[in-house]
């Protein structure tokens, strides 16, 4: 049984880790409050806000939790200590995550005084009817797989006439399951649809230089979001501060989660370019977010097969009309009454056509989207560099491009399953931020999506001279996460464990 | 001697698991067993102060107050503390101010009631945000430790001895309580079993470096020293009662390396007992966890910060029952202290002054310490949560003829 109220209040302060600083003697406080213990009086209502979400920390001390509290038995062992801030300014308690702390002996002296980024979990195991609770006093080191990223803000400098990606991030988890010729992204525990979603936001930000307060709406498109009713979009909105911020701990900003299966998140991209083309009152910037912890039964439980190709994690990609690095050329999409890959409310896994889902699904709505485009547009696949589209598994998306009459050299950059498995939402997502990283200018890109049920959303790109500019913002390329050597296999069984979660 | 409230009766129940029983039962054993050994009546007391930390959870127990009314079918003045120094200095409070010449003074805890959740419990009463990111009751005192051990760059062999010496404090503890009639665990321990347990659990600190969950209850009658002399040939006074606060956080604390809370209630106490440490040869300290026992006696003064570890190892090397410390000769924790006679929290600091008592008046049997000349004083420490809250009791005798 959890507490609405004492959730919103841990949440709201623990997600984004507010805390104060005295504009007078500087003295910084974990969590808010209104007046400095040094300053009393004077510094009453004019303390600064501040938060340490995007800042690095020091783990100064540890500990190895082996019996953990009641909620934090999925977790543990695990390694708790006391995290500081701003050189000793701020210390807080804080668990690393993303570490399988087996049996053998840890070294806490070697762990203590290394540099940490905190990360946006899950908080501990709740009863299936509970809110889900979070926090971001969960922390990874700084020179592991993942890096620590300053979100630096870009002044906006070029205006383009139409709009287009201004930047974009993608994000997934540090293990890996290898299985026949594929690698593919496990959740750490801790991790869900909703955690992928706020990491690609936060991911985004950081390569675009957007203002967050400057977004006007974000879509998230999942469906594998772990509530039915609940939407994974407040949380990103709240936590990466998306829209003005109110004193009144309400963002000024337009949130929605998507479903259409693995084109939840394709399909609200004309949507982003609309809003900010709508005449009367165009928003600055829209964010598109694809996550999905891809659900798969069970191998050997109906259902199972989707068990070998299954990935997980996240692309968010923020539309504008400043600062483009591709510009949207054209779209073009198709649906039919095809439903190849579903699940019931209240089944806790997709079952799925079988034979049935290639041939009158997939190959159908993607070769359609595709073709049609290319028709719309007067252009050969000749005319396009870099072809991409949904990868259900290794071999489907190379069929497709061949159909639509590909070369590898047009298709190969863009194919990422075999790296991180069947991401579903940002399946595609994750194939075009890859041919993003490294495109040059003016660059032909075609992407098309695939969801069940079914449809394809197809879109032709072209970069622009900014791309190369912007490039040098994100360490964390999908490049790097896919050939990271901080890369931690794991087994089925525990591969099993980690995606059902706490 | 000025004329502080004096203790004319102590009592208590043996701590460990009650199963069978309420914690109205056990409160009730207690206290008569003080208002026996003080030789006074119900109809004497004007009024009562109980503690207990966590009832309302364990037990679902709204007003402990009503219960103890009932008990005694008075309707006396009853409040409520959450730690019994807390009941004892509230009720010297209100002797000295001339309120009260006799108060029962009660401490009771069910914690093994709540077994698969009282861990839970704790830490989140301990710090919040500790629980949230997973810390643990023991996480706490290894963290302290790990602060300890950097902030005086202990390393290889000394890191050993380090913890060989905790190790022997365990086994110090439970030899204590081998005599101890009423102590939760009454066996004698190894050196050996103290790391064996802390091998195979795998962790800093094994399960005998901590002090276990206790049911218990303790009971002290309390009385103006007009009234005291009355009823008892041999009142123990209250020279010093005091109490320090601290940040409920023990990450944001600045200093980690110790408890800031027992350095200055210390400081206070012996300023208002008017004795210095060179007096005190009996201590209780709050031992939570072994580390306490150490990092306890660097707080209160008796070793220089940071060299507890070594003097104490130096000592373990012959230990006949006191540590000599700077010269000192000082009796710790004779009872066994909270790792051996058990922590009922709401309880505990009862037991800690029922040892004092006992061993002030000499009637501790075979746990009856021999010092150098009288033993006049016997100090205790009681803790709230993680060095949140610290007492100081200094208890003192008349000196005899």
């Amino acid at each position: 049984m959890s507490s609405e109220p004492i959730e919103r209040r841990v949440t709201y302060v623990g997600d984004r880790l507010k805390g104060s600083r005295c504009p007078f003697c500087g003295k910084e406080y974990f969590k808010p409050r209104r007046y400095c213990g040094n300053c009393g009086r004077k510094s009453l209502g004019k303390m600064e806000e501040i938060d340490f979400f995007y800042e690095k920390g020091v783990l100064e001390t540890c500990t190895i939790i082996r019996e953990p509290t009641n909620r934090f038995t999925k977790l543990a062992p695990f390694i708790y200590g006391i995290v500081s801030f701003h050189n000793g300014k701020v210390r807080v308690p804080g668990r690393l995550t993303d570490m399988i702390v087996g049996e053998e002996d840890v070294s806490l002296d070697e762990l203590e005084g290394r540099e940490v980024v905190p990360r946006f979990r899950r908080r501990y195991s709740v009863s299936e009817s509970d809110i889900i609770p979070t926090i971001s006093l969960a922390f990874t080191f700084a020179d592991e797989y993942y890096p620590y990223q300053q979100y630096e803000i870009l002044k906006p400098n070029k205006e383009y006439d139409s709009p287009g990606i201004v930047g974009y991030g993608v994000y997934v988890s540090r293990f890996r399951i290898k299985e026949v010729g594929m690698d593919r992204s496990v959740p750490f525990i801790d991790e869900d649809a909703i955690t992928a979603a706020v990491e690609a936001g936060k991911l985004a930000l950081i390569h675009s230089g957007v203002e967050s307060r400057l977004i006007g709406k974000v879509y998230v498109g999942t469906e594998s979001n772990p509530y039915v009713v609940n939407p994974i979009a407040s949380k990103v909105a709240q936590v990466l501060k998306l829209g003005e911020e109110g004193s009144d701990g309400v963002q000024e900003v337009d949130a929605v989660d998507t479903e259409f299966a693995c084109k939840a998140a394709t399909s609200m991209f004309k949507d982003a370019v609309a809003l900010i083309c709508y005449p009367k009152d165009p928003m600055n910037y829209v964010m598109v977010i694809g996550a999905d912890n891809a659900q798969a039964a069970p191998r050997y439980e109906p259902g199972g097969e989707l068990d070998y190709f299954v990935g997980y994690g996240g692309a968010a990609f923020i539309f504008g009309k400043r600062d483009v690095i591709a510009e949207v050329e054209g779209w073009c999409s198709c649906t039919s009454d095809t439903p190849d890959f579903w699940r019931r409310d209240l089944e806790p896994y997709p079952r799925h056509g079988g034979r049935f889902t290639g041939e009158p699904a997939y190959f159908k709505h993607i070769i359609k989207a595709g073709r049609k485009l290319m028709e719309k547009m007067n252009l050969k696949p000749s005319d396009i560099d870099y072809f991409v589209c949904h990868q259900p598994n290794p071999t489907f998306p190379v069929r497709a491009a061949t159909l639509l009459g590909f070369k590898p050299e047009q298709y190969q950059p863009g194919i990422q399953v075999t790296k991180f498995g069947n991401t579903y939402s940002s399946s595609s997502l994750i194939g075009l931020a890859a041919v993003l990283d490294q495109a040059e200018p003016h660059k032909r890109i075609m992407v098309v999506s695939y969801g069940s049920g079914a449809g394809s959303d197809a879109y032709i790109f072209v970069t622009t001279n900014q791309i190369k500019d912007k490039r040098n913002r994100q360490k964390f390329t999908v490049k790097y996460q896919a050939e990271n050597k901080f890369i931690k296999y794991i087994d089925y069984a525990t591969y099993r464990m980690f995606k059902e979660g706490l | 001697m000025s004329s502080p409230p004096a203790i004319i009766g102590v009592g208590r129940t043996k701590f460990g698991e009650h199963y069978e029983l309420d914690p109205e039962d056990l409160i009730d054993e207690a206290g008569l067993m003080a208002l026996e050994s003080a030789g006074i009546e119900r109809k004497d007391l004007e009024a009562c102060y109980i503690s207990d930390y966590l009832l309302q959870l364990t037990n679902k127990m709204g007003l402990e107050e009503g219960f103890i009314s009932q008990l005694l079918e008075m309707n006396i003045p009853i409040e409520r503390m959450r730690s019994f120094s807390s009941a004892l200095m509230n009720a010297c409070h209100a002797i000295e101010a001339g309120k009260y010449d006799v108060v029962l003074i009660g401490g009771m805890e069910k914690m093994t009631d709540r077994w698969s959740k009282i861990r839970d419990d704790l830490m989140l009463f301990m710090d919040r945000w500790s629980y949230h990111t997973g810390g643990t009751l023991e996480s706490n005192h290894e963290l302290l430790l790990r602060e300890y051990i950097r902030e005086n760059k202990i390393s290889g062999s000394d890191r050993e001895k380090l913890m060989l010496t905790l190790a022997y404090i365990s086994v110090k503890n439970h030899g204590n309580a081998l005599w101890n009639e009423y102590a939760h665990f009454r066996r004698e321990i190894n050196v050996d079993r103290v790391l064996a347990a802390r091998r195979e659990e795998r962790k800093i600190l094994g399960t005998y470096d901590f002090a276990p969950i206790s049911d218990g209850a303790t009971a002290i009658v309390l009385a103006s020293p007009k009234k005291a002399k009355e009823y008892s040939g041999e009142p123990i006074y209250v020279l010093a009662s005091t109490l320090v606060t601290d940040y409920i956080s023990y990450p944001s604390r600045p200093y980690r390396t110790g408890f800031i809370a027992s350095r200055m209630a210390m400081e206070k106490a012996l300023k208002m007992a008017n004795i210095s440490l060179d007096d005190i040869k009996l201590l209780e300290v709050y031992d939570q966890s072994t580390v306490l026992e150490m990092i306890s006696l660097e707080d209160l003064g008796f070793i220089k910060s940071g060299t507890a570890w070594k003097e104490l190892y130096e000592n373990f090397k012959s230990f006949n029952g006191c540590y000599n410390l700077c010269g000192r000769e000082i009796y710790v924790n004779t009872d066994g202290g909270l790792k051996a006679d058990g922590n009922p929290l709401g309880a505990t600091g009862g037991a800690q002054i029922f040892e004092i008592v006992k061993q002030l008046r000499g009637e501790a049997g075979r746990r009856q310490v021999k010092t150098d000349g009288d033993l006049i004083y016997g100090c205790a420490q009681e803790m709230e949560g993680f060095g949140t809250k610290v007492y100081i009791h200094i208890l003192g005798r008349e000196k005899h003829e």
